[in-house]
């Protein structure tokens, strides 16, 4: 005879197992990770106040993301929201919330958080980078029960779950909205509550924020250790040496320090498809510059043809970087042909210096022409100069005069706005940051119409290429098919990898120095280079040994 | 007295003056914030509407007299990046960059003084050489390069003593050599010529004939009137620790206003660029002043001219 335990008795009896569990696992966190890292950003825990860098280090810790992580593959995954679907004529996403979640405070997190959350991102006051953007195409917000969310948006968005993950930008991250509103925001900014599997606990200004697990299982991993400490170390030796003495337990580091860190009995891990070092060149369709060298696209690609990337990944990344896949795309991007675009970068980015010297001549430069060439570095990137002084004196080689000019990033950002004067006619260093998103990064340097880096054309000059790229970015952005939408990109990757304007050097990584008595054996998110959202799967050094 | 103090106030105001009009225009010639934060795809409404939020809007004159009329008013602006006032930013820092400043002078002058007397009651001679060098080593070792090398030995090679970050005595000492380091070698050149010039003069002649024994006339008589012109350089010195100790914070991790002023340059955080700035200008300069109240005091010829 069969006999059935009603609803409420299964409940019970789950919820007597969690509870029984709980203790054990808040005993089996031990010990404290501490991470060194050369920049905390603005150290504020609020995450209005942040960018990306900042909020994906510290600010992943102790909040969630609308959207999340695949953490396999890199890319957008789930998060508080466990899926998302787009109505039929694409002008409103709805977003299912995970059950059971709650924030430190023991609040639950619900669909009121995520909407109070998204409108405290775009709000005038923030800082948020992508704030305007989101008040440009987010209409509103309506909360259809507890776990329910749907956002209407002016014009089908097709990215906006991927603008609202970690995977991409900061601005998905979830506060209490009950708590908010009771304490204000400069108690908030005191003591701020999050959702995360880390709870804050204190942030000494320019030295340490200092985090504790929360004891209930998380849905994105419950930590391994007790306490997590972020230390803000600015100088590189600085860390490797605290990794050594076992001050820290892990430390980010350049390519140029791997190979000491390695040498001295330290882990490196390398953390794969974290950006893409490139060089690109601006304002070249001006009337000005008709009959220029650098407007020929057969000179831009014998340029690229005189780059033994080889040497850079070899001499500058330590071996630790890749080949590149054309412009801003990864083995993680979505809706593309990777397999072709494998094969096609292989053969185009070859180091093929006379048939680079081949080209010139037929193009009727055989002594090769004058280049301005602005080199530069994002923070934390230093050896984009070297590489930019590298490919420099590879151009020189194939008869380039190439007058470069350093900048440091602060004072270069600026030369990308209105009339590029510096620039124009010339090229620059360039990076492009690890994203699964491949149409977001050809707007910001292709859109003609916009304020960013305009290497087609301009509000003025939009010539053949240009208003292709604008009709195939179009179609994407509200293209819902799976196929239509690959075969869209594929075609978008390929009209821009045929000009030659924006060329990938290196696919570059992110690197971690790692004292293996302190850690056990983990591995990043493909493509993000910041721990963030890993320390809570780091096991102890006892719990799995690093393998050899 | 009371003319002399009024004189080097005034003269403090105008500099200050000078300072904030220089740090206000000179910053802003360097970037943008709204480039650090905004999105590469970000409209020019966009920037627009953040260039507003920021306070940076507006000519350039207007910004000026605002940011002028506010710091009278003892309000140096909010931090871009912390959303905190700038000033609060600055004091909560400065302590920690204050706690190795008196250890980092006494160190230098426990060795720097004794040193230049050696090589003055030397002078010519091995020694003095000697002293010579380690002074010339002293002010051309760059102090970020001392620094990694006292990790690597004393932290990473012996296990002795921490990396960096402010913790307990153990961690004030290998920044401390560090930035005394520069000191010494200005101390004992300072103290040795100054000492050459005080054994040639009268009374000192006057103490040896009086068969007072060497060790009195060297130590009481020679090196008390030698230090007079080393307090002059006090203000100096502890001026250069202030600012100079961007390097040295930065290699040992060290939380103090120099690691900030960085900070605000980098991220071209405005508002707490002025603030670091002046605020370490009112510093210097009152140290200056007290210096100078204090040499005036001990040199009644200073008050004169």
């Amino acid at each position: 005879m069969k006999t059935r335990l009603p609803l409420k008795n299964w409940l019970l009896a789950s919820s007597l197992v969690v509870l029984g569990f709980m203790p054990a696992m808040a005993q089996n966190q031990t010990g404290t990770l501490i991470f060194a890292v050369e920049s905390l950003g603005g150290q504020t825990l609020d995450p209005i106040l942040e960018g990306r860098p900042g909020n994906a280090t510290y600010q992943a810790v102790m909040y969630d993301s609308l959207a999340g992580f695949d953490f396999a593959k890199g890319g957008v995954g789930p998060g508080v929201a466990e899926r998302w679907v787009l109505s039929d004529d694409g002008l409103n996403w709805t977003f299912h919330i995970r059950p059971g979640q709650k924030f430190h405070n023991n609040d639950p997190l619900t669909a009121h958080d995520v909407k109070f959350s998204l409108e405290r991102q775009m709000a005038p006051n923030s800082l948020a980078a992508a704030a305007a953007v989101m008040r440009r195409t987010i209409k509103s917000m309506d909360v259809i029960d507890d776990l329910t969310l749907r956002v209407n948006t002016v014009s089908p968005q097709i990215g906006l779950p991927a603008g609202l993950s970690r995977a991409v930008a900061p601005e998905g991250a979830i506060m209490p909205k009950d708590y908010l509103e009771k304490v204000g925001e400069e108690e908030f900014r005191r003591k701020p509550v999050g959702s995360g599997p880390w709870r804050f606990v204190r942030s000494v200004p320019g030295d340490r924020i200092e985090f504790e697990a929360v004891s209930y299982p998380h849905w994105r991993g419950t930590p391994h250790f007790k306490n997590l400490h972020l230390l803000l170390v600015p100088e590189e030796s600085t860390r490797v040496a605290m990794v050594r003495t076992g001050e820290a337990a892990i430390a980010s580091i350049g390519p140029e320090a791997m190979l000491s860190a390695s040498r001295s009995g330290l882990e490196v891990l390398a953390v794969p498809g974290t950006m893409q070092a490139m060089y690109q060149f601006y304002g070249t369709y001006r009337p000005e510059f008709k009959n220029s060298p650098v407007n020929n696209a057969r000179v831009r690609q014998a340029l690229s043809l005189a780059i033994d990337r080889q040497q850079i990944i070899d001499h500058i990344m330590n071996g630790r970087a890749s080949m590149p896949f054309p412009l801003a795309t990864f083995g993680y991007t979505e809706y593309l042909t990777h397999e072709r675009w494998e094969k096609w970068a292989k053969e185009a980015f070859r180091y093929d210096p006379v048939m680079a010297k081949k080209i010139l001549a037929e193009e009727g430069y055989p002594n090769g022409f004058e280049l301005n060439f602005a080199n530069t570095a994002l923070p934390g990137t230093q050896f984009m100069v070297d590489i930019g002084t590298a490919i420099a004196d590879m151009w020189t080689k194939v008869g380039v005069r190439v007058k470069l000019r350093h900048y440091e990033w602060g004072s270069f950002a600026p030369l990308l706005r209105g009339d590029q004067a510096p620039l124009v006619g010339g090229g620059s260093m360039y990076r492009t940051a690890g994203r699964p998103d491949v149409p977001w990064r050809y707007n910001s340097a292709l859109n003609p119409e916009g304020v960013g880096e305009r290497l087609l054309g301009d509000a003025t000059t939009c010539e053949e290429t240009c208003k292709e790229f604008l009709q195939v970015h179009r179609a994407l952005s509200a293209e819902r098919d799976v196929a239509k939408r690959t075969a869209l990109t594929d075609r978008m990757v390929e009209l821009i990898a045929g000009t030659w304007l924006a060329v990938p050097i290196i696919e570059g990584m992110g690197y971690y120095a790692i004292n293996t008595r302190r850690v056990g054996q983990f591995d990043a998110i493909p493509g993000r280079h910041e721990l963030g959202d890993v320390f809570e799967r780091i096991p102890r050094a006892e719990q799995k040994p690093w393998k050899k | 007295m009371s003319g002399f103090i009024a004189r080097r106030l005034l003269q403090g105001v105008v500099l200050l003056c000078l300072v904030a009009t220089i740090v206000f225009f000179l910053g802003r010639l360097t970037g943008n914030p709204v480039d650090m934060i905004l999105l590469e795809d970000a409209s020019a409404e966009d920037r627009a509407a953040l260039i507003a939020t920021l306070g940076l809007d507006g000519p350039l004159y207007e910004q000026f007299f605002i940011f002028i009329g506010n710091a009278l008013q003892g309000d140096l602006g909010t931090s871009i990046r912390m959303r905190q006032p700038a000033a609060d930013a600055f004091f909560s820092r400065l302590p920690n960059t204050l706690a190795v400043i008196p250890w980092a002078l006494l160190l230098a002058m426990s060795v720097g003084i004794p040193l230049g007397v050696l090589a003055a009651l030397n002078r010519g001679t091995f020694i003095d050489r000697m002293v010579g060098t380690v002074a010339v080593l002293g002010v051309a070792t760059p102090s970020f390069w001392l620094g990694v090398l006292l990790i690597f030995v004393f932290s990473v090679e012996l296990g002795w003593l921490p990396s960096g970050r402010m913790g307990g005595p153990s961690h004030y000492v290998l920044p401390v050599i560090t930035l005394s380091a520069f000191l010494v070698a200005g101390f004992t050149r300072l103290v040795r010529s100054s000492m050459l010039e005080v054994m040639d003069s009268e009374y000192v002649k006057l103490a040896r004939i009086k068969g007072l024994s060497e060790f009195v006339v060297v130590w009481k008589h020679c090196l008390r009137n030698a230090l007079i012109p080393v307090l002059s350089l006090w203000g100096v010195f502890i001026g250069n620790l202030i600012t100079g100790a961007i390097v040295t914070e930065t290699v040992f991790a060290w939380p103090g206003v120099g690691r900030l002023t960085y900070e605000a340059v980098i991220f071209r955080d405005f508002p707490l660029l002025q603030a670091t700035i002046i605020l370490k200008a009112v510093l210097i300069l009152s140290i200056n002043l007290m210096v100078d109240i204090l040499y005036a005091y001990v040199d009644p010829r200073i008050r004169l001219t």
